[in-house]
């Protein structure tokens, strides 16, 4: 077969229509979230109206409010922690390493109603009341297993020598971590952070099981709109939403870049290993 | 301080995180789902099985069923649908692959619950989709489209397809072209290359992203809830549920082991081949 017949014409098309399929329900939110009128079938005209409608409403900016925090307590959190645990998990040759790696894809693996759930269970059984605080703590539990295999996608490709040729140089082994290992890693733990922003920003299913009275995220609160029939504002809520975490998604990709490394932003998204 | 201590000090805060809040947790489900409710509504433990004859009643073994048959439809939707476009970029991206795939991620990170109410929008009896049929002289009345299976998977095969394209694209692309070229000079037929060359080349792939769908998918109860109706319930609804409506914890958690030991066999093979380092891990 000659080369300019070889080129599928069939994969193209193909993979336009998914694309097409991925991308016209989420341009129907954001279209009709500029609708004038209630209608989510026709286009009356352009307005504001339902942002408006949003950010009059007390509850939904607490909502909004409380979804940030919760997401920026989860991003420093499971940040530190889970550098810490790529760190480990790499460098420490022992048993112990070895079944942390595999404890630590459990939760990734698990589905998130069954992680619901287990924190509930927990929460309820210490007599800690369902607050802001249990969401954050239920939220940094699957997010540490996410910057952990992040971070040490981009640890593999870094050897050993550096810190060696720091220790030589007089630095303790703490300090070769801290002015060596940390600053080479930084792209990445950045990267993890924002990323886990957004999916904590997200994150229906375990903010639901574990939300008290009060307080309740976004999400929650999205869901008992849609289960108490259609409104437009959810329209300019997903479509708020979606500025917010996809901004912190395109910084995750971009930041890699800005320290040289070209691929390395996709690969923090798609999880590839180096 | 030796060598392998001074690094297992890095690993003890989040090892230790996970096991106290995620791993000792399951076992309190597993715990609670031998108790009953006590006269004030509330879980107690025990040691009947109770709730477990009432798990294989006749009223929920069919939606157990119901949602090991919708999300291993929505695996076979998804290999299939993404198989071509995990293709597509990784051998015929060229210099666009990382905007495709950039592009392919970004409505993943646009809320699960907003993304489906979007078909809800679409697929409803007066929704966009029915108008246009019926604008176009395409059927009489609106079709019903929403609360059906159809609907239901659909929303599921829309809500994870992701996961099954990035670790196909990942195999895709490290497998080496010049196997297919010599795949093309032994068979001759592109069929066949593709069955006895690029599929086995691609296995990994293939096997990492059906169990990372099929996982979620089991446990989901969005798209039953959104798009479905009683008759499409899955056990993800039957558990919530238990957990919020009915408020029988321990039946819930009766129901949640079931699903676990049907989901176990799939976790344990991922587990294992990934701690082999063969799996894609996402």
């Amino acid at each position: 077969m000659s080369a300019p017949f070889y080129k599928p014409r069939f994969l193209k098309v193909f993979t336009g229509l998914v694309y097409l399929y991925l991308f016209i329900p989420i341009a129907i939110v954001v279209v009709f979230s500029f609708n004038s009128q209630k209608s989510l079938q026709v286009m009356e005209g352009l307005s504001f109206r339902w942002y408006t409608e949003f950010f009059n409403d007390p509850t939904l900016m607490d909502s909004l409010l409380t979804s940030v925090q919760i997401a920026l307590l989860t991003m420093v959190i499971s940040t530190i922690v889970g550098t810490a645990l790529a760190i480990g998990l790499v460098r420490a040759h022992s048993g112990t390493a070895k079944g942390f790696n595999i404890l630590m894809l459990v939760p990734l693996i698990t589905p998130e109603i069954v992680a619901g759930i287990s924190a509930l269970l927990i929460f309820s059984q210490l007599g800690i009341a369902l607050s802001i605080w249990t969401i954050v703590i239920a939220h940094i539990t699957f997010s540490i297993s996410y910057v952990t295999i992040v971070v040490r996608g981009r640890l593999a490709s870094i050897g050993v020598e550096v810190e060696e040729a720091a220790q030589d140089l007089g630095a303790s082994k703490w300090q070769s971590v801290r002015l060596v290992l940390v600053p080479a890693l930084w792209p990445a733990i950045v990267a993890a952070g924002l990323l886990v922003f957004a999916l904590s920003f997200d994150d229906f299913v375990l903010s639901f099981f574990t939300t008290g009275e009060d307080a309740q995220p976004l999400p929650v609160r999205i869901w008992s709109m849609i289960r108490f029939g259609v409104s437009p504002t959810i329209n300019a809520v997903g479509t708020l939403m979606m500025v917010v975490s996809i901004s912190a998604v395109a910084l995750a990709v971009l930041i890699p870049r800005l320290f040289g490394r070209r691929e390395s932003g996709v690969k923090v998204l798609t999880g590839a290993e180096e | 301080m030796t060598h392998k201590r001074f690094w297992e000090w890095f690993i003890f805060p989040g090892g230790i995180w996970i096991a106290l809040l995620f791993a000792i947790p399951l076992f309190l489900v597993l715990a609670l789902s031998f108790g009953h409710v006590d006269d004030f509504g509330r879980g107690v433990y025990g040691f009947s099985l109770d709730n477990y004859k009432d798990v294989f009643d006749a009223t929920y073994v069919p939606v157990l069923l119901r949602s090991v048959g919708y999300a291993l439809a929505t695996v076979v939707l998804c290999l299939l649908i993404g198989y071509p476009v995990a293709y597509f970029i990784a051998r015929y991206g060229g210099r666009y692959r990382y905007a495709l795939l950039a592009a392919l991620v970004i409505p993943f990170f646009v809320n699960y619950l907003v993304r489906t109410y979007a078909w809800v929008a679409l697929l409803a009896d007066q929704g966009l989709v029915n108008n246009l049929l019926v604008d176009w002289g395409l059927t009489e009345s609106p079709i019903q489209m929403i609360n059906t299976p159809y609907a239901v998977i659909g929303g599921l095969v829309y809500g994870y397809i992701i996961f099954m394209i990035l670790p196909l694209y990942g195999s895709i692309e490290r497998m080496d072209p010049s196997v297919i070229e010599a795949g093309k000079d032994l068979y001759g037929s592109p069929l066949q290359t593709f069955i006895h060359v690029t599929l086995p080349a691609t296995q990994a792939g293939i096997l990492a992203g059906c169990v990372l769908v099929f996982l979620p998918a089991v446990g989901d109860f969005v798209s039953a809830q959104l798009l479905g109706g009683p008759d499409t319930y899955m056990v993800g609804n039957l558990i919530q549920d238990q957990f919020f409506a009915a408020s029988n914890w321990p039946f819930g958690s009766a129901l949640t082991v079931v699903m676990m030991i049907f989901l176990a066999v799939w976790m344990v093979f991922y587990l294992r081949r990934a701690s082999k380092g063969e799996a894609e891990v996402l």
